[in-house]
């Protein structure tokens, strides 16, 4: 595949080309998105975790225009120049879509739908088709160009609408959820996709309940919860500064109370939960010791990862929008 | 510095066109079964008042009766295909296989989306209406040259209940809802709007009901060009007909848009 048809240089790799100031967003009594602020820097990678209901996808489906911000909100969205309250069709001309569910036209063919959607671009019938072809070899689709899109696993369904957002060879890659329930070939093959598209260029923006993916491709990421930011940072960073490094994972549900005393009252963190009990530590050593003293080998020692991160920031307790 | 390119995107004129292709390129995909029935429906109902009704009734309004009622056909075809294409298509275009949300992607505005579906609502009339005039007019029922208006108010049929039903659409929150809009507001058109018997017959309290019917204006326009009798009544038919278009697309682009856009 061709680069995104501009050069890129060391300064505008710093340059935001995404801003948003104070953005809320109301559905009825429940507040979706509460005054969320971030900004992302050109090829970069900036997700969105959080749980169902946490308003990652109202936030996304804002910056082009497929949801409306609140009307008394007083934010403002900058999305490489434009507004997307007045210019929706420059933002969508610029951006490619993978919304959560993958809604090609069933009733059209591989090479029919994208061909449907360069038409929706304007693309000329020359260069459409060479870009598809371009477009289907790059997500490995090449085989399928004619097969109907019942005939595709889920997998293969993702990578096509994968591709149809690349067809304008867009400044900005939205994806909403790219790769759940998608096994793991296939969530490795999309994330080196992605690596090489940010290479090239591309800024994306991408709603992950996977954490791992978040870790693997996003350079920021913003944790959500209820409407609102949690936390906000590079995913490394944020684990560095919320999560004690390893953890302690006791699988059969073994009271504790006993194991973590004296001194490891200060050095450990408790978080129980109804079959599992995490005990976080800095040092390895003090849960090794714990360890030692269990009646079963029925644990598990490991670092801490974005998981852990998450589920501190968000609670274990389902909310009644899961 | 916004990219410089980002605002050329298609015109208005080829975004349009782009959704409305977009529904040729699927009718167009099953061509046997989505071609052939609108030019079978006359044939059967050519059979079933030809060879049996029409011996019992001799002339209406001065026209043979299956002149009389192939001429309201002509209308009629269009309005079924607009009705079904813009209330159960629309629907489970937006609810069950959501190819709305993957357009909306593209650079075309909810605004854009509604009025393709209505205009190709429009030109399925065309096209109904044309089978049907191929059809009648093969089997000398009804005569050329007049009968050519057909596709034409074809168009108008379908864009009045393409707008009407996507307005429906967007109060309908199961699909079964749409069984209220057949049988209580399209089977009554059919019957009560000047196809199968002239609305002058209806009792006084009816009348101006058959009056504000949209089907009642299509039917006279075409029955007015087809006969060649011309009169002021016509002017009202086309004002109606041009106000309903606007009026009803105008809603129906408002409201549907709250179901596009959240």
């Amino acid at each position: 595949m061709k680069p995104a048809p501009y050069v890129l240089s060391t300064t505008d790799m710093a340059e935001s080309v995404i801003k948003v100031e104070k953005i809320s967003k109301s559905f009825g009594p429940i507040r979706a998105v509460q005054d969320l602020s971030f900004s992302v820097s050109e090829a970069s990678c900036f997700g969105f975790l959080g749980p169902n209901g946490a308003g990652k996808t109202t936030m996304m489906k804002m910056i082009y225009g497929k949801a409306t911000c609140d009307r008394d909100c007083r934010g403002t969205m900058d999305i490489f120049g434009f507004d997307p309250r007045t210019d929706e069709l420059a933002i969508k001309n610029l951006s490619g879509v993978v919304p959560q569910e993958d809604n090609l036209d069933e009733e059209l063919n591989v090479i029919q739908n994208l061909m449907i959607f360069a038409r929706f671009y304007n693309l000329p019938g020359a260069v459409a088709k060479q870009r598809i072809a371009e477009l289907l070899d790059f997500l490995e689709l090449s085989e399928k160009t004619r097969s109907k899109i019942r005939e595709l696993s889920g997998g293969m369904k993702r990578r096509l609408v994968i591709a149809r957002a690349l067809l304008n060879e867009p400044r900005l890659l939205i994806l909403d959820e790219p790769t759940t329930g998608l096994d793991p070939q296939v969530r490795h093959l999309i994330w080196d996709k992605l690596r090489h598209l940010k290479r090239q260029g591309t800024t994306i923006l991408l709603t992950t309940h996977y954490m791992e993916e978040a870790f693997q491709i996003c350079d920021e990421l913003i944790i959500m919860d209820k409407g609102l930011a949690i936390l906000q940072g590079n995913p490394r960073q944020l684990q560095r500064d919320n999560i004690e490094p390893y953890v302690l994972e006791i699988l059969d549900g073994q009271p504790i109370d006993e194991l973590v005393r004296g001194d490891l009252l200060d050095s450990v963190r408790a978080d129980i939960s109804h079959e599992v009990s995490r005990l976080y530590a800095d040092e390895i050593d003090d849960l090794q010791q714990i360890a030692a003293a269990l009646h079963s080998d029925n644990y598990l020692i490991r670092q801490s990862n974005l998981e852990d991160v998450f589920l501190k920031a968000t609670g274990r307790s389902l909310n009644a929008a899961q | 510095m916004p990219p410089s390119n980002a605002r050329l995107y298609p015109p208005l004129w080829r975004r349009l066109y782009s959704v409305w292709f977009r529904h040729v390129r699927v009718y167009t995909r099953h061509l046997i079964s989505n071609g052939f029935p609108p030019f079978l429906e006359p044939l059967i109902f050519l059979g079933g008042i030809g060879l049996g009704l029409g011996d019992y009734i001799g002339r209406m309004d001065n026209m043979a009766y299956i002149e009389y009622l192939a001429t309201g056909l002509l209308c009629t075809a269009a309005m079924w295909t607009a009705a079904f294409e813009c209330s159960y298509g629309t629907f489970i275009r937006l609810e069950f296989e959501k190819v709305y949300d993957g357009m909306l992607a593209a650079p075309i505005t909810a605004e854009n989306l509604i009025v393709g579906e209505i205009l190709w609502a429009g030109t399925k009339g065309v096209f109904f209406s044309f089978a049907v005039l191929c059809v009648l007019s093969l089997f000398r029922i009804i005569h050329l040259p007049h009968a050519l208006i057909a596709p034409f108010v074809g168009f108008l049929t379908g864009t009045m209940f393409g707008a009407l039903s996507l307005l429906i659409t967007s109060y309908v929150k199961t699909i079964n809802h749409f069984n209220f809009y057949m049988t209580g507001l399209l089977s009554p058109m059919f019957f009560f709007c000047g196809v199968v018997f002239p609305i002058s017959k209806l009792p006084p309290q009816v009348y101006p009901i058959a009056q504000i019917l949209p089907l009642t204006h299509s039917v006279r326009i075409l029955r007015a060009v087809y006969l060649v009798q011309f009169d002021a009544l016509l002017l009202w038919d086309v004002s109606y007909i041009v106000l309903f278009i606007t009026l009803i697309s105008f809603f129906a682009v408002k409201r549907l848009k709250k179901r596009l856009i959240n």
